[in-house]
């Protein structure tokens, strides 16, 4: 018997990182941002600073990367306390 | 005005000067965009570019009513605080916010500040001036209510990290 050999290309978004993006807004205070960085990712309060003051300067700061639903759950929690976040592709 | 912790399980504001008491009682009602789309814009900022459709709606049908509710549950938490609000004429009045509620004024003082900020436009620049003008116009008011809103918010903050 013939053998029929059926190939697909399986084209997965699951392994494909998702950055987690805050972006600079000038009403949210320094010390809400950290605090809200601390609470959302877990992040010590130099790190949280950090990111915090990589968003002031630089205008945006990717705060996580990784699965596509948790990047979401992140998203929205940031939402939640009112920060500018965004979603996007890792390169 | 000061602002501590009181106990373990509260926030005492005291010393509130009438001018402050009725700042702090217009937050709930600064907190209505009143269907002004900047402001709904900005309270409702977009999760993702316009690449990712599917999530827009998703975001759109499931979890932009999740943050009009709490948003919403924020503002009258701080409303209901309100009203007990003790400030007897010719007194300086006095507030006790339970700890649970600190929260619900940090995201309430936020969402007064974040709609006022976008209906009078103001600057990065003139959001970051701490300078007094020389007189005040109904803009520059309005950026001193910005700034007294914020100075709360840290206060909760730096009484809530006390802990």
């Amino acid at each position: 018997m013939a053998e029929t050999v059926v190939e697909t290309k399986v084209e997965t978004s699951l392994g494909t990182p998702w950055n987690v993006v805050v972006h600079d807004d000038p009403v949210n205070l320094m010390s809400y941002v950290t605090m809200v960085f601390q609470r959302v990712f877990g992040f010590s309060k130099q790190k949280a600073q950090s990111h915090m003051l990589e968003v002031h300067h630089k205008g945006r700061s990717i705060v996580w990367t990784g699965a596509r639903e948790r990047a979401e759950f992140y998203v929205q929690q940031l939402h939640e306390y009112l920060l500018l976040a965004t979603l996007e592709r890792a390169e | 005005m000061l602002i501590r912790r009181l106990k373990e399980n509260s926030i005492e504001l005291v010393d509130i000067e009438p001018i402050e008491a009725e700042l702090l009682r217009q937050v709930p009602g600064v907190c209505e965009s009143g269907g002004d789309p900047r402001s709904e814009a900005r309270l409702f900022s977009s999760p993702a570019d316009s690449s990712e459709s599917q999530f827009l709606n998703d975001w759109a049908e499931y979890v932009r009513p999740e943050l009009r509710h709490l948003f919403l549950a924020a503002r009258n938490t701080v409303k209901e605080d309100l009203e007990k609000l003790s400030d007897f004429p010719g007194r300086l009045g006095r507030l006790i916010v339970p700890r649970v509620h600190s929260d619900a004024w940090l995201n309430a003082l936020n969402q007064a500040r974040l709609i006022l900020a976008t209906k009078f436009n103001f600057s990065d620049r003139e959001l970051s001036m701490h300078e007094a003008p020389k007189w005040f116009s109904r803009r520059d008011l309005v950026l001193q209510q910005i700034n007294f809103y914020a100075e709360i918010q840290e206060r909760i903050m730096d009484a809530v990290e006390d802990e």
